[in-house]
């Protein structure tokens, strides 16, 4: 029994992890936007200062040195230098400023 | 951007200051409770400055009470302020008002016209005859009809051959081509002699209907019938036989003019010295400095007119004259004979051709000085053409 509930177990955590790869697969076969389909963050940035990220779920830190932004895949960190938020909406963010670096944190 | 910062501008903003520990907590309900911010920028470590429009502002206490942060207004900006700030100024919003009715109305009239085209035509009948037709400075604008202008213009008038009316700003802008005259022709079928339109020696003529009345080599002067419409018969009752005469007849002309020849010339300068007058011109009248006399014994005027204008044809009856009076020096000078003979005879060659119609030959040009009783020499010019002089002329007609 319990190493068929293993089996079972198992079995589940492969499905599981086989689904998003299909989802992925479909999107990528109907071509559909990924960041709303796999609900994960797209983020634009031109040059050092500045940058868009869309589809972001809320701020969890703000500084004009680091700024700490929740998304789908993960808290991004970005540190800076005058980072202002330029506009801030429901669906994206947009950060204005000196860009030094960028930090995906799982 | 520049449109959204535009709408914000026009919606009107206010720039808080926020303090408190839960600034990202605070941001998020925002967002949460579909409150817009932009422009957020964190001062020190508890406080920061944003941009809210005024509604997202009014939802802003409850947000604040719960993240216990304290919200003051650092500036208010667009234009529901500034109406407010101005509302209470009753003056000047009449005044404003005022303004606007003022300047529609002014633009409202006409206040020029322009007449462009016309050669021969003085512009003076021009704007004569358009006044009688009720068309002048100072009327309403609305009502003029430019097609009922042209037609009357180009009814009245037989010399114009085409009239373009357009009323631009507070312009009637008049464009005119005129017509070349047609020479007065007596209809075919009417008994007619042919004359001669002006003096001259007949060279040739060519008769096809009607009898000469003149040989090539005689003389004729104006008015002189050349072809005759009346035919002799053989029938001895009745004489003659009236006919339409047709027939060309060229003779030579000559036109003269002469011209003093002067050693002596006036030279005019202009010292520098000038003296400006300035009057003001309201709706159609002049208002201030208005006189004949000058200020110099020698002098020129020049009248400039500014007139207040919103581009180039929106143009308001307000405006200033300038005239202006330059002082001249006048110089006798002495020139050499050769010189002055020169310029004289320029002169009276001008004169001459002058008067010369376009489909005239000029056969010979005789120019020479002669000397009258006095003493003085005069240039006189001399030429001669060939041209057709003969014209109709009905019978027992004028």
């Amino acid at each position: 029994m319990p190493v068929n509930r293993n089996n079972r177990r198992n079995k589940k955590k492969k499905e599981e992890e086989a689904k998003p790869k299909l989802k992925e697969k479909v999107t990528e076969i109907l071509e559909l936007p990924k960041e709303i389909v796999l609900n994960v963050p797209r983020l634009t940035l031109i040059g050092n200062g500045n940058l868009l990220i869309e589809n972001y779920k809320g701020i969890i830190e703000y500084d004009d040195k680091r700024v700490r932004v929740n998304t789908g895949s993960g808290i991004i960190k970005i540190v800076g230098d005058r980072l202002v938020i330029k506009e801030i909406t429901s669906e994206d963010i947009m950060i204005d400023g000196e860009i030094q670096a960028m930090e995906f944190i799982k | 951007m520049l449109l959204l910062r535009l709408w914000n501008y026009i919606r009107g903003y206010v720039i808080i200051l926020v303090e408190g520990y839960f600034l990202e907590k605070f941001i998020n309900i925002c967002i949460h409770r579909q409150i817009f911010l932009w422009d957020i920028k964190k001062l020190k470590n508890s406080t920061m400055r944003l941009k809210v429009s005024i509604s997202g502002f009014k939802m802003l206490r409850p947000v604040a009470r719960k993240t216990r942060c304290r919200v003051r207004i650092v500036k208010k900006k667009g234009i529901p302020f500034t109406w407010n700030r101005y509302k209470r100024r009753k003056a000047f919003v009449i005044g404003a008002f005022a303004f606007v009715v003022i300047v529609y109305t002014l633009t409202s009239f006409i206040w020029a016209i322009e007449i462009t085209g016309n050669k021969k035509i003085e512009t003076e009948f021009l704007l004569q005859h358009l006044e009688s037709m009720g068309i002048k400075p100072g009327i309403l604008k609305y009502g003029i009809s430019t097609d009922d202008i042209t037609s009357k213009l180009m009814l009245d008038i037989k010399e114009l051959a085409w009239t373009g009316v357009t009323v631009k700003g507070t312009k009637i802008k008049i464009e005119v081509a005129e017509r070349k005259q047609p020479p007065e022709l007596v209809e075919k079928n009417k008994p007619c002699d042919i004359v001669a339109a002006k003096d001259g020696v007949v060279k040739s003529m060519v008769v096809k209907t009607g009898q000469e009345a003149v040989k090539a080599g005689d003389t004729v002067t104006k008015g002189q019938v050349l072809i005759s419409g009346a035919v002799p018969t053989k029938n001895e009752q009745i004489n003659t036989r009236l006919v339409h005469a047709i027939g060309s007849v060229k003779a030579r002309t000559w036109y003269e003019a002469r011209h003093a020849v002067n050693t002596k010339v006036l030279d005019k300068e202009r010292t520098g010295q000038q003296k400006d007058y300035y009057s003001l011109i309201f709706l159609t009248k002049r208002f201030g400095f208005k006189t004949d006399s000058t200020p110099y014994e020698e002098c020129d005027r020049v009248e400039i007119v500014k007139k207040l204008s919103f581009g180039k044809d929106l143009e308001l009856p307000l405006g200033i004259v300038i005239d202006r009076f330059y002082e001249n020096r006048v110089t006798e000078r002495e020139i050499s004979l050769e010189e002055a003979k020169q310029a004289a005879m320029d002169e009276a060659y001008k004169e001459a051709t002058r008067d010369i119609p376009e489909d005239a030959e000029i056969v010979n040009t005789d120019l020479n000085y002669v000397e009258d009783e006095s003493g003085a020499v005069i240039a006189n010019a001399v030429i001669e053409c060939i041209e057709e002089i003969g014209v109709t002329k009905e019978i027992g007609g004028k």
